[in-house]
């Protein structure tokens, strides 16, 4: 999945245990979706245990959602569905005897074909047979190989389960996508929480969906730093769309007096950019235009030792928000820049904030900065 | 706060009809008016939406018995939890979304808040009124059927969550139970969910309906019968 791989330190190794777990009414069924799909194109071979529907229905749904059917032309995929659950559930007396006609069924299906990946929808897996006992019918199914399995779970029981996934059934890879607080969602988030394979520490990004597709979303990023240091270039060179609100200053260059903003789509992430003005007096409204930032790239003139004053005033108000920051040197084509290690001495920052020494008509350098500042944004601990 | 006219003359003269947040057990047997009267305490009014959650009927008869109620069909969406099962490819539109059964809580669950988000958005009818939060009066037609597929616990979880939600969005939500199928234990719990309980009972060839919650009225038997889905008190 988009940008998701990424976080992950490339995607899912094999023989993994996955887990998406859903709140109630969250539109996230693209996750699994998604990831039979790239399986698919990546010719494994798959098993898909869906006792809540039927194939033809679970074809459809996953058209719809994804935007195009499901080719599975030369490709292996095998499925257990509703009908094969009715089945069983008329005539086994017990949950024993249920989980060994299920075994019994799934290994008939399985029994020609090499299964790469296991996707079960585990709702009714969990209701008829347990946590401890559904996952472990799961990885009783005979394969040649280890099969990675990934499972949806519909959570009504919150942070709980969660913890039995991680601790007591050793899954790999645990994302949870929380439902909003509110009536209905600006935007929905996932949360890795935990990665086996990865010493990464917890984190959540906000999605949306566009045309089938899970899109990693950061609501906000904040370019500041001192007047006319080169924001609003910064801004309108890095954005797909955007707009600045401009007035000629005193020193007859223009200034921004509100705010620029930006739109752009970068390293699989919808990113939208606000530029805030640089002179104190606009201080105030800084401070509520880094209200709920991911992010802040500060930028700085590096030909003008004169403004580090100003930048250090601003990384102040900043670090107060705990949010990754980088930091811009700006006019590096121009001469007599500072150095990185000027720009450090004089900002007092630590070694953890990246320095980037840009020209920021150049749109590549303003990209570099921006990609950096991604990844630091998905792997922060707010 | 916003209050709901409930049709039925009986509540609406003695409480000016349901408050906001309102979730109401609708307990009645079978071969009853039980369904009739949960349609019609959810028939919408000018400026109010309303959504069936089907489990026991396509959404076209759903439709249908709001049309000849003489209510405005665009603001009526049903989450079919039958058409799919046999109509396997059969597509959602902005007021009609289907799940394959009534086992699919993932779906119901996703359904109910497509709806819901597209009434908060303005996008649900062509004809919106502007008020808000929008006036939203949701329907269960049945618990009853979604207990014969999911377990009491599981739903019970379930209905917590639908509860919750509809609170917070100041609707109302009208849940009907088979009270001749399910034990005491069954019953209670689900009633735990609500703040106000109508039973319905049947003697000879008539209805009877009884309130209980609503402290302006007392919780005597009513005769009563439902005709295009105008609910009335008879002597």
């Amino acid at each position: 999945m988009y940008g998701i791989d990424d976080m992950l330190g490339g995607g899912i190794p094999e023989g993994s245990k996955v887990l998406y777990s859903m709140e109630p009414g969250v539109d996230a069924q693209l996750f699994m979706i998604s990831t039979l799909y790239e399986a698919l194109a990546k010719d494994l071979s798959c098993l898909v245990i869906l006792p809540h529907t039927t194939v033809d229905a679970f074809l459809h749904d996953a058209e719809t959602l994804r935007g195009s059917r499901m080719d599975t032309t030369g490709k292996t995929i095998v499925f257990f569905d509703a009908v094969d659950r009715e089945r069983i559930q008329r005539y086994a007396k017990d949950r024993k005897t249920a989980a060994r006609e299920w075994l019994g069924r799934i290994n008939k299906l399985c029994r020609e074909t090499r299964i790469d990946i296991i996707f079960g929808y585990f709702d009714i897996i969990y209701e008829d047979f347990g946590l401890k006992q559904g996952i472990e019918l799961l990885s009783s199914i005979q394969s040649r190989n280890k099969p990675t399995i990934i499972i949806e779970h519909l959570n009504f029981e919150g942070e709980k389960i969660l913890k039995k996934f991680i601790g007591e059934m050793a899954f790999d890879l645990v994302i949870s996508i929380p439902s909003s607080s509110r009536p209905f969602p600006h935007f929905n988030f996932f949360t890795i929480l935990h990665t086996s394979w990865s010493p990464q520490p917890k984190r959540s990004v906000p999605f949306m969906i566009t045309a089938g597709r899970i899109i990693p979303y950061i609501p906000k990023i904040v370019v500041t730093g001192p007047p006319e240091s080169g924001k609003s270039v910064f801004v309108a060179h890095a954005s797909d769309h955007g707009l600045s609100v401009d007035r000629k200053g005193s020193s007859g260059e223009t200034t921004t007096v509100a705010m620029d903003f930006g739109w752009l789509h970068r390293k699989d992430f919808d990113i939208t950019l606000y530029g805030t003005p640089g002179q104190p007096r606009f201080d105030p409204m800084i401070q509520v235009l880094l209200k709920n930032a991911m992010g802040v790239v500060l930028i700085i003139d590096a030909t003008k030792r004169d403004q580090l004053a100003r930048a250090r005033h601003l990384i102040q108000i900043i670090t107060g928000l705990k949010v990754p920051l980088v930091i811009a040197a700006n006019k590096n084509d121009l001469p007599g820049c500072l150095s990185e290690s000027e720009i450090r001495d004089n900002l007092g920052i630590a070694d953890t904030i990246p320095v980037f020494s840009i020209s920021a008509q150049r749109k590549e350098d303003v990209l570099r900065v921006l990609e950096s500042l991604v990844d630091f944004i998905t792997q922060f601990l707010y | 706060m916003y209050i709901y006219k409930s049709w039925i003359s009986l509540i609406d003269d003695a409480a000016g009809g349901f408050e906001a947040a309102s979730n109401i057990l609708l307990l009645g047997p079978s071969m009853s008016y039980a369904e009739q009267l949960a349609y019609a305490l959810v028939k919408p009014l000018p400026g109010e939406y309303s959504i069936v959650l089907s489990t026991n009927e396509r959404s076209a008869e759903v439709v249908d018995y709001f049309k000849f109620a003489g209510i405005d069909k665009h603001f009526v969406g049903v989450i079919d939890a039958i058409t799919k099962s046999s109509m396997p490819s059969i597509a959602d539109t902005q007021r009609l979304m289907f799940v394959t059964s009534p086992t699919d809580l993932t779906g119901i669950g996703i359904k109910f808040s497509n709806m819901i988000e597209s009434i908060f958005e303005g996008t649900f009818s062509e004809d919106e009124s502007g008020l808000f939060p929008p006036p939203i009066r949701f329907c269960v037609n049945s618990i009853s059927t979604l207990l014969m597929y999911r377990r009491l616990d599981v739903l019970y979880q379930f209905l917590h969550i639908l509860t919750a939600k509809l609170k917070k969005i100041e609707g109302i939500g009208v849940y009907v139970l088979n009270n001749e199928s399910f034990d005491d234990r069954t019953i209670s719990l689900i009633k735990q969910l609500m703040n106000l309980v109508i039973e319905v009972k049947v003697e000879g060839n008539d209805n009877f309906f009884r309130v209980t919650g609503i402290r302006s009225i007392n919780a005597d038997w009513k005769k009563f019968t439902v005709t295009k889905g105008q609910v009335t008190i008879l002597p």
